[in-house]
């Protein structure tokens, strides 16, 4: 049982990176305050999306009440917090269990495989309750408050609280553990990573929109007949819940009324919980450790010839090309970067086209749309803008660039390379990442109606000159403090905090640019609005390459210090 | 060729200094030497050298250019192997050195020579078209040899070469390092073997606990040893 505690806390500290925190504080101050910086205020920053989130379901709870189906507010908030654990919970137990360079190390210790993977599974564990509490902790009291529910409420969610990470977790652990397995066979982890997300992404997606179409009974998805059925079918609604997520049964029952068989509902509910982690252990010790050790072959390449040599290296190319190529092959080789930087270009523009594929729109209610939209083009057009510019920023591809190099980086630091050449290729990459997304959305857009030329032009042309700022303050964040020590590349993205502050200062300066000129565009001229964006845009871009350009081969040398 | 002056540098704010006032200077067509008990310095001097860390101060000048006024045009003076080189796991082999070629322009032809030559030489031709990924950690270190030769640069820096290769590479590798100095470039590399130092170097300095202790010749450091002693003999009365 020590041991267990041990290595679990060793896990943790080794995915927080708590000892080198410790020995910054002692030796190495201005690396320390900076981590504290980001340790307050990405908490700090999230303050707001969790006040809204209350609201939000504080709202909801109220509808419910309105319409006397109270009944479904936990059961909707069990059902979210498993779909987002499981969603979050793929990539952490990937990379805990299987991207992870710890296990070499402990292997060969006399440490028993179960020992290792309860350990594992706990550390992932510690994060999923954290997470958790804020998702679902809020439903449960607004619920146990809304309700005026006693003292026995609350013992009895806390025990439900305790079973909701768990049974999901330890579930998508076997399933993983077993694919890895028939995966390791064939010697093709890495792809198998970037399928099986896919396919969990797809499975997931699939679900909420059979979800809808249940609700909708037949192809119109209309908000009067959802209405009906839930008022009409009172328990319809848990039911359709319940199937999808079975427990969900359990929970409803033991909390929505407290009577003395919450007491039975619960303890099944902690026995189902109980039963699942014993089978996620026991699936492990038959695979887990096999495959890890089969599942470190590598596929080779094949024997060139000395003319196929030389072919492959070719001709003197440019510096900026050298390491274009070099990124792109990093992000598109790397599962873990090629699911966090390239998957929602293909995903997002899927979701259209799948969403309008599974939503009938009348003709008319289309021709409808067709004209508003002939009559409001500046309204469609920033619209666009904003959806470009969100794969420019969101993808994070340059706030991670030199990170995502980690400990090799020494080489990108040693070579004379320009820093201009630096600058072109690592933000062409991003830039080829957003283009394939604007041109995924731009097809799957024409599928509901077609574009005219003027808004392709506008949009493009500003869509990929208003995310240029953002990518250049990406990598800015990036040159000042990158994230090299880490032993598994999840980290150099999940732990990246250059991702968060990317992201938020790219959607809020995304937001007040767009703002701006819509409103100059809508209440003067379009085309001034358009002027002042692309006039912004371009001044923000040399600002900041002029910035990069002059600082960055000094900032090169502070990358180890 | 490489010439350091009063080189100091700590590590955050930490008390003692890694590196304390280190000078020496190495001369071309020479293979110089550097040697040290664990912890004395020698990494963090060479990082210095290649741009990979900043000086607290000192003046660092390689071919005549001062690394710190011209980053740029310093780092196209040398070439760098890292004691255990990570390289990109996911690359292949062959994309490495094609990356190594054209950052540092060389032309189509020479590359080309180049590679073969010191693919051969290494015996990794097999390998080149596998990841890095797959490599063992001695092929590693050829491909990064193979790598750091591609533009024969004016000093060649090498952090503990011999640690991790095989008789046959390391014995290629000193023949490699003598050619290249008779050439009239200049070869500069931190070890541990001091046998192999005291039968290839030129020149020798000892660092200990980040001070320069000795520079000079064998002859020379046997000298003011005042004995006839091994080079590991006068290594350990001098770092005790
Ligand atoms: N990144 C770092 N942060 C803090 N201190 C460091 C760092 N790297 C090295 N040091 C310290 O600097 C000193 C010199 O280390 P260095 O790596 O240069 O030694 P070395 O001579 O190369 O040793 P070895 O023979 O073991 O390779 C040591 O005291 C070491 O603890
Ligand atoms: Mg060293």
């Amino acid at each position: 049982m020590k041991e267990v505690v041990n290595l679990t806390k060793l896990f943790i500290n080794e995915s927080l990176g708590l000892s080198l925190f410790f020995y910054n504080q002692k030796f190495n101050r201005k690396e320390f305050y900076k981590q504290l910086f980001t340790l307050i205020i990405v908490p700090v920053a999230l303050i707001p999306a969790f006040f809204m989130y209350v609201s939000l379901m504080s709202a909801t709870y109220f509808g419910l009440t309105m319409i006397n189906q109270t009944s479904v507010f936990l059961s909707i908030g069990y059902i979210m917090a498993t779909v987002l654990i499981i969603v979050f919970g793929v990539m952490y137990i990937l990379s805990e269990f299987y991207f992870s360079d710890n296990i070499e190390e402990l292997i060969p210790l006399p440490i028993s495989q179960r020992k290792l993977i309860v350990a594992k599974f706990l550390s992932i564990l510690v994060f999923e309750y954290i997470f958790a509490a804020f998702i679902f902790g809020p439903i449960l009291i607004i619920y146990g408050v809304g309700q005026g529910m006693g003292l026995l409420y609350v013992l009895l969610s806390f025990l439900v609280f305790l079973t909701i990470p768990v049974l999901p977790l330890s579930l998508m652990t076997a399933l993983i553990m077993l694919m890895m397995q028939s995966a390791s066979l064939k010697g093709r982890k890495d792809m198998l990573q970037i399928v099986f997300v896919f396919i969990g992404l797809v499975v997931i997606f699939g679900v909420q929109i059979w979800f809808t179409s249940q609700l909708g009974n037949g192809d119109e998805v209309d908000f009067q007949l959802l209405m009906n059925t839930m008022l009409t079918n009172n328990e319809g609604f848990l039911n359709i819940i319940g199937y999808i997520m079975p427990t969900s049964f359990l929970m409803a029952w033991t909390l929505n009324k407290i009577t003395l068989m919450s007491f039975a509902w619960v303890g099944a509910l902690l026995g189902i919980t109980l039963l699942s982690g014993a089978l996620m252990v026991a699936i492990g010790e038959r695979v887990y450790l096999k495959s890890i050790v089969s599942g470190k072959t590598i596929k080779k390449g094949k024997q060139l010839s000395g003319a196929q040599r030389n072919k492959a290296l070719g001709k003197k190319s440019h510096g900026a090309m050298a390491v274009f190529t070099m990124d792109l092959r990093l992000l598109l080789r790397t599962p873990v970067y090629f699911f966090n930087n390239i998957s929602v270009v293909i995903i997002a523009p899927l979701c259209i086209l799948l969403s309008v594929s599974f939503i009938e729109i009348p003709p008319e209610d289309l021709q409808g749309m067709q004209d508003f939209f002939r009559a409001m083009p500046l309204l469609i057009n920033y619209l666009l803008i904003a959806f470009f510019i969100f794969f420019g920023g969101t993808s994070a591809t340059t706030a991670t660039t030199f990170s995502r190099e980690g400990k090799a980086s020494w080489l990108t630091r040693m070579i004379p390379v320009t820093a201009r050449d630096q600058i072109v290729g690592r933000t062409g990459v991003a830039m080829l990442i957003q283009s394939l997304g604007i041109v995924f959305t731009i097809i799957s857009i024409q599928f509901i109606f077609p574009l005219t030329l003027s808004t392709l032009l506008v949009t493009v042309i500003l869509g990929i000159l208003g995310s240029l700022p953002i990518l250049l303050f990406g990598l800015f964040m990036d040159m000042n403090r990158p994230l090299l020590n880490w032993d598994n590349p999840q980290k150099a993205i999940k732990n990246n905090m250059n991702v968060v502050i990317t992201l938020f200062v790219g959607m809020a300066y995304t937001g007040l640019l767009i703002g701006v000129c819509g409103l100059l565009g809508y209440f003067i001229n379009p085309l001034l609005g358009y002027g002042m964006f692309m006039m912004i845009s371009v001044a923000i871009s040399v600002v900041f390459y002029k910035v990069i350009n002059n600082r960055l081969e000094a900032e090169f040398l502070n990358f180890e210090s | 060729m490489l010439k350091l002056e009063h080189i100091s540098k700590t590590y955050g704010n930490k008390n003692e200094k890694a590196v304390d006032d280190v000078s020496f200077e190495v001369y071309p067509g020479e293979i110089f030497g550097f040697v040290g008990p664990n912890g004395a310095g020698k990494t963090t001097t060479i990082k210095m050298i290649v741009s990979l860390l900043a000086p607290n101060s000192g003046k660092i000048t390689i071919n005549g250019i001062d690394n710190q006024n011209d980053i740029l045009a310093a780092k196209k003076q040398f070439s760098y192997v890292p004691d255990s080189p990570e390289l990109f796991e996911k690359i292949k082999g062959i994309e490495y050195l094609k990356f190594m070629a054209d950052v540092y322009q060389v032309p189509a032809v020479e590359r080309q020579e180049r590679i073969e030559k010191y693919l051969d030489i290494f015996e990794i031709k097999d390998a080149v078209n596998d990841p890095i990924g797959s490599f063992s950690h001695g092929m590693k270190q050829k491909l990064a040899l193979v790598g750091a030769l591609i533009h024969d640069p004016q000093v060649f820096i090498l952090d503990e070469p011999m640690v991790g290769l095989d008789p046959k590479a390391s014995f290629e590798l000193k023949k490699i390092m003598r050619d290249h100095c008779d050439r009239g470039r200049s070869v500069f590399f931190s070890t541990h073997v001091l046998d192999v130092a005291e039968k290839i170097c030129d020149r020798i300095a000892i660092i200990k606990k980040g001070k320069i202790i000795e520079v000079g010749t064998m002859a020379e450091i046997r000298e003011k040893a005042g004995s006839q002693e091994s080079l590991e003999n006068i290594f350990l009365e001098l770092t005790e």
